[in-house]
């Protein structure tokens, strides 16, 4: 227990070095930064983010993607690196805001609403919406047909406005990019009507599928800044106007089939050149090429469950001690506490910490946010593992303690926890295997450990099944030492108890 | 050394002492005997602090508790319980010693972290403890791989570590299997004949009649007769201590 408490303390005290390490963003104005610093810090969501930003299907702990060649063009123009930031695309703006990164791009539609909460540079890709329907399908022509039909849609999409505004249409949100052609291949599905860049990447290549009618709808996107990036935005203009008069910005959207007389509204050029790199190819890349990054996201689930264990063991005692020893209003706060983080879902504590404080002036970054999220919540259970074993010692252990003039506190050290413990071990270490896979819901808050990479992975190979096994095994190789652990803890303990 | 007076103790809205008297003399051993529930346990545990009582007031070598109520207790008399404590040893009639540490960490644990002592003397002093219980081949084993009777031994040592100026037994024998007994009675008639002042609650008249200077009997909660043993056990006055004992005695 002793050596275990060591490590995890150890953990800790890295976890803190690292997060004071990273540099504080004052004072300079934010183009010094991005150059003093080296790299454009890029805000994007490669999960289902094709062809806008995903893992290269052959290399997949390389992003590729219009949008990564775009960013790497505007980083090069600005003599730095483009590094990609990975990030919920639902929550793209507010961590911007908080100033998670430079800059956000990633099919970002300009819109009057947003337009209030940020700055957009001037637009880089004219989009429309394409409608994708099975390929024998003989009723649906165009958008002017869905009435009483179900059409899949992403939420928050463009076209989701369009297809409320066709009334009549019933209408599937979905929050990947892949799933609803999926869906449609599947049947389950009359149409989809995304984007068109999506619809290219996920639609056209699947033989079961075809497009239907020409696009609809037509919107910018541009390149997020916070309002107050003025200057930045002027630089961003300036090389996106360079770019579109060189024709590189052109060359990329050849290059990702993306290219189509709308942009023409855009660039004076015209070329055409066609090279694809098509799903077929993803799902024929050996699965070992995946390896890497599932280790890296599994390194991270590692460090973040260690992390907070250590925070929860420490709380969680904390809790009990004030619960069962404390005076009456702090007894009853650290009761209050236990049973409200019971009480809520984990989910809504890790958004309130991450996306909620922000609005009361408290950013905490993902990775603290993640430990307090996890370490705070699972305190709460922990506490209430101590407790019963607390109870579990006689009562006349304590009388024996005291009667020998110990104090209160000298006591539950020397005689009452260390028994307690022993009782509390099995299920310390149950919760210990239970907080490691409720790690995956940090995954909600910008971190990129083992389940957020399965799902990146998984959305833009579409092969769920066999990553998906593959996933499930490492979680199942991470934990299975921890029961093996617990059980050597108990023998031991149980050896000097006799 | 040990003085109490007008002691009253409620359970709730039973009323178990009704103002107690008793005085204790340097070197004096007094055992308290009657039948189980009659409150000899409970006083004991008052004198050491373990059970609050509501009214009256106990005075170990000079340090005085008062009426104590389990809700307010003040930083004043916490310190006064533990001092208390630091003047009477206690043995319980469940031994409880702790499980998770070895006879000789036991036996030091307290006067290490309580009275600060230097680890080397308290080991020093717990051996030839040990040797005097005749239990220096146990010293490495865990209270577990002991017998009742070698338990309790070692309790008592370890309350002896502490060098009480009063040591209090709460039916030391009780829960021991008969073979026992004897090994424990004669750690405690050793003490005894030292001359340390002791209160004893037990069943064992034979013993109570060999060490005690005075014999108290309780019933329900009173002190129904108290004097020295040949006394009470060949003439009680009253009729309930007559019962008791013709019971007991038979």
């Amino acid at each position: 227990m002793k050596r275990l408490l060591r490590i995890l303390s150890l953990v800790t005290g890295l976890a803190i070095l690292i997060y004071w390490a990273t540099p504080s963003q004052f004072t300079e104005s934010s183009i010094e930064k991005i150059k003093n610093r080296g790299y454009l810090l890029w805000g994007s969501d490669a999960e289902g983010g094709a062809p806008y930003v995903f893992p290269a299907p052959e290399e997949p702990s390389k992003l590729i993607g219009f949008e990564v060649d775009l960013a790497e063009a505007i980083a090069r123009e600005l003599g730095v690196k483009a590094r990609q930031s990975q990030n919920a695309w639902d929550s793209l703006i507010p961590a911007l805001e908080r100033g998670d990164f430079d800059i956000a791009m990633n099919g970002l539609e300009i819109t009057p609403q947003r337009e209030k909460e940020i700055l957009f540079s001037i637009p880089y890709y004219i989009y429309t919406e394409q409608l994708v329907v099975k390929k024998d399908e003989a009723v649906i022509n165009d958008t002017t047909q869905l009435k009483g039909k179900k059409v899949g849609t992403l939420s928050g999409a463009v076209a989701q406005d369009i297809l409320e505004n066709l009334g009549g249409v019933d209408i599937k949100i979905y929050s990947g990019q892949a799933e609803p052609y999926e869906d449609l291949a599947l049947g389950r599905l009359d149409a989809v009507l995304l984007d068109l860049p999506i619809a290219a990447y996920y639609g056209k290549p699947n033989p079961k599928l075809k497009y239907a009618g020409p696009p609809v709808g037509e919107g910018f996107y541009g390149i997020a800044l916070r309002k107050e990036d003025g200057e930045l935005k002027k630089e961003v203009d300036r090389i996106l106007l360079k770019l579109l008069q060189t024709g590189e910005l052109k060359q990329i959207y050849e290059k990702w089939d993306l290219w189509n007389e709308t942009q023409e509204k855009l660039f004076l050029n015209l070329n055409k050149s066609i090279s694809y790199t098509s799903i077929e190819e993803s799902r024929k890349a050996p699965v070992y090429t995946f390896f890497p990054m599932l280790l890296k996201g599994a390194g991270l689930t590692i460090f973040i469950s260690f992390v907070s264990m250590a925070l929860a063991i420490t709380l969680g005692l904390s809790l009990t001690i004030i619960r069962l020893y404390g005076k009456p209003p702090l007894s009853s706060l650290s009761t209050a506490y236990i049973e409200l983080y019971r009480g809520t879902p984990l989910l809504i504590q890790l958004y309130i910490l991450y996306y909620g404080l922000p609005n009361i002036g408290i950013s905490l970054s993902p990775l603290v946010a993640a430990f307090l999220g996890l370490g705070m919540n699972y305190a709460a259970y922990e506490a209430e593992i101590y407790r019963a074993g607390i109870m579990s010692v006689p009562k006349g252990q304590m009388e024996a303690a005291l009667s020998l003039g110990m104090t209160q506190n000298l006591a539950l050290r020397r005689v009452i926890l260390p028994q307690a413990l022993r009782v509390a071990t099995p299920g310390i270490t149950n919760d210990f295997i239970a907080l490691f896979k409720d790690s995956s819901l940090v995954s909600v808050i910008a971190m990129v450990e083992l389940t957020k990479t399965y799902n990146i992975l998984a959305a833009s190979t579409l092969r769920f099944f066999e990553l998906g096994l593959i996933v499930a095994f490492l979680y199942f190789v991470m934990s299975y030492p921890l029961s093996l652990l617990a059980r050597r803890l108990e023998e031991k303990l149980k050896g000097s108890k006799k | 050394m040990i003085t109490v007076r007008e002691l009253h103790k409620y359970y709730g809205a039973q009323h178990l002492f009704k103002g107690i008297n008793l005085e204790v003399q340097k070197g004096e051993v007094v055992v308290l005997i009657g039948p189980s529930g009659s409150g000899k346990s409970t006083f004991l545990r008052c004198i050491n602090g373990l059970e609050y009582f509501q009214k009256g007031e106990i005075i170990v070598d000079g340090i005085e508790l008062h009426s104590i109520n389990r809700l307010t207790p003040g930083k004043k008399d916490m310190e006064a319980i533990r001092n208390v404590r630091l003047k009477a040893g206690m043995v319980f009639q469940q031994f409880n010693l702790f499980p998770h540490m070895r006879v000789l960490e036991n036996i030091i644990e307290a006067p290490v972290r309580v009275l600060g002592l230097e680890k080397n003397t308290a080991v020093e002093n717990a051996l030839s403890l040990l040797k005097r219980i005749n239990l220096e081949m146990k010293v490495h084993s865990y209270p577990g791989e002991l017998s009742g009777g070698e338990q309790q031994r070692v309790a008592i040592a370890r309350a002896l570590a502490m060098k009480p100026e009063a040591m209090l037994f709460d039916e030391p024998t009780s829960s021991l299997d008969p073979e026992m007994v004897g090994e424990v009675l004669s750690v405690i008639k050793g003490l005894v004949n030292e001359g340390l002042t002791t209160l004893i609650a037990t069943h064992e008249m034979g013993f109570a009649r060999e060490v005690a200077d005075r014999v108290v009997i309780f019933d329900k909660g009173d002190v129904i007769e108290t004097g020295p043993p040949d006394e009470i056990f060949a003439n009680p006055k009253t009729e309930r201590a007559k019962t008791f004992l013709s019971r007991i005695l038979s």
